[in-house]
Order: structure tokens, then C-alpha cells, then sequence
């Protein structure tokens, strides 16, 4: 079966989600609280496909260009909104 | 991510595929071919936004006016980008997306060859008088400067697009130094251009 994917926005208000429990399957622990979402789940699907496909290429850019199809300065624009987003 | 394109897409916006060393290759090649084209028809680029005839006929003018018309909002962007954007911005990029958006223009070269055209560009003070205006050549040839319009707003559409690539500007940012960039860089061209007449 497949896992459900993570929201990581409210589907009422679009606000950012947060963590309120855990949960252990091997000794039934719960952990509860408010915690916030590492930064990197807090992107997007495509977003994240970005990070990985940017950390497959060995943080090259022009690597990235010739895999994606897509000229070097779209590539490079795309990676600095997410700078902008993640800082 | 999006790997393939569509058609209308890339036609929108050919930089999401090409900038760098490739558009300026491509680009240059299309400048020298319009300008050959431009020299057989006698049609001169008197500045960004103005085309018309010229009191010389000399292909290195022409060439020159073609150069100009690309280097000067080519600069201008480069300036407003280094200005106003965030990103570490490549000036092979500016000058190559830049040099590409100006293919459409070739299409105006192409006019230039039908005979209603050179028609009007040949026009004299003294042929100025209604029965020119009635005459068939004179109305197919306004016509067909008119279409020719479409290339330039094509070129227009697609140096928005090269500053927005290349520069990675967005919204406001991008609308003021568009703006700024093609009226100033209108005028200068013109400037210029009227200095290689004289």
C-alpha cells in the first residue's frame, strides 16, 4: 500500500502544519507537542524533486541544466527562490 | 519537474531552454542574416522601436544599426539586473537572450522583399499625393508593414522574457526596468543610429 503524502499545509486556510505527535510502531511509544516540520519537508513535492535532483548532480548547476533540459540561468533562478524560500 | 516542453511553451519563452554561449550564437547568426537582408531591401532599424529608409546604403551601417539595436538594451539590462536582482547573473546570458529575442526581427527582413513594400520604403516627398495613397502597391505595402508590426511586438514579448530569465527578475522589479530599459534604450539607439548618418 502506498503512504498517504505528508501535508504540509492546512487544507482549510493553506497555513503551515505542525507536528503534534509521534509515534513509535515498535514499542507503541506517543510523543506529543508542538513541533515545527524540518525545513525541507516544508517544501513542495516539485520543490523537494529540485533539492534531490540538485544533490544528484553533485550541486552542479550546469550538471542540472543538461539532466532537466533547461538553460542554465532557469535552473539557476530556480534554486535562488528557494535560497529566498528556505532563509 | 517538467522535462519536455510543450511547442507553445518554448515559443512563449525560448529561455527556459536557452541562454548562455548557445542563444548568443544563434542570435549573432540571425543579426548578420537580417542584416544582409536589410541591405539587399534597402530597410534600416533606426532605433529600437523605429524602422524606415536611410540616407545610406552601406552594409557595414546597416550591420551597425543591428548591433546597436541588440548591445544597448542588452547593456541596459545587464545594468537594471546587477541593480535590482539577487541572483549572481551572467552577462553571456544577458547578451545571449538578449541577441535571440531579436530572431523575430528577421521576419521584417523578410518583408522587405515584396514589392509592395519596397514600394513604400522607396516613397519620395514628391509621391505624396492621393492617387499614391489609392494605389493597390501603396495599400498592400501599408498592410504589409502593419503585420510586419507583429515581429517587433514578437521581439518585444521575447526581451521581456530574456530579462526575466537572465536576470531573474520578478513583478514590479521587472516591469520598471523593462519599461525603462526599451524607452531608454529607444532613445539612445536612435541617437546613435543618427550619428552613423551623418
Amino acid at each position: 500500500m502506498n503512504m498517504p503524502k505528508l501535508p504540509v499545509q492546512c487544507p482549510g486556510c493553506n497555513a503551515p502544519l505542525k507536528v503534534s505527535k509521534l509515534y513509535c510502531e515498535q514499542c507503541d511509544t506517543e510523543v506529543c507537542g508542538s513541533f515545527l516540520l524540518p525545513p525541507l519537508s516544508r517544501l513542495s513535492e516539485k520543490e523537494q524533486n529540485f533539492v534531490i535532483d540538485f544533490i544528484k548532480a553533485g550541486g552542479s548547476l550546469k550538471e542540472m541544466a543538461k539532466t532537466l533540459n533547461l538553460s542554465y540561468p532557469t535552473v539557476r533562478n530556480l534554486l535562488d527562490d528557494l535560497i529566498e524560500k528556505l532563509a | 519537474m517538467e522535462k519536455q516542453l510543450t511547442f507553445w511553451k518554448k515559443l512563449q519563452n525560448p529561455f527556459l531552454r536557452i541562454a548562455g554561449a548557445a542563444a548568443l550564437g544563434i542570435g549573432l547568426a540571425g543579426i548578420c542574416l537580417n542584416s544582409l537582408f536589410c541591405w539587399l531591401t534597402d530597410l534600416h532599424f533606426q532605433g529600437l522601436l523605429h524602422i524606415g529608409p536611410a540616407p545610406t546604403d552601406a552594409f557595414g551601417v546597416i550591420f551597425a544599426e543591428h548591433l546597436i539595436i541588440w548591445l544597448i538594451p542588452a547593456f541596459l539590462f545587464y545594468l537594471w539586473g546587477r541593480l535590482l536582482s539577487r541572483s549572481k547573473i551572467r552577462i553571456i546570458d544577458v547578451w545571449g537572450t538578449t541577441a535571440f529575442a531579436q530572431l523575430p526581427l528577421l521576419g521584417i527582413g523578410i518583408f522587405g522583399f515584396f514589392p509592395a513594400v519596397q514600394h513604400i520604403i522607396h516613397i519620395q516627398p514628391s509621391d505624396l499625393t492621393p492617387e499614391w495613397f489609392s494605389q493597390s502597391a501603396t495599400i498592400s505595402g501599408l498592410l504589409l508593414l502593419l503585420i510586419s508590426l507583429l515581429f517587433l511586438i514578437w521581439t518585444l514579448i521575447w526581451m521581456f522574457k530574456a530579462l526575466k530569465i537572465s536576470c531573474n527578475l520578478k513583478s514590479t522589479r521587472l516591469g520598471i526596468a523593462y519599461t525603462l530599459s526599451v524607452i531608454l534604450g529607444d532613445i539612445v539607439a536612435v541617437y546613435l543610429i543618427h550619428l552613423l548618418y551623418t
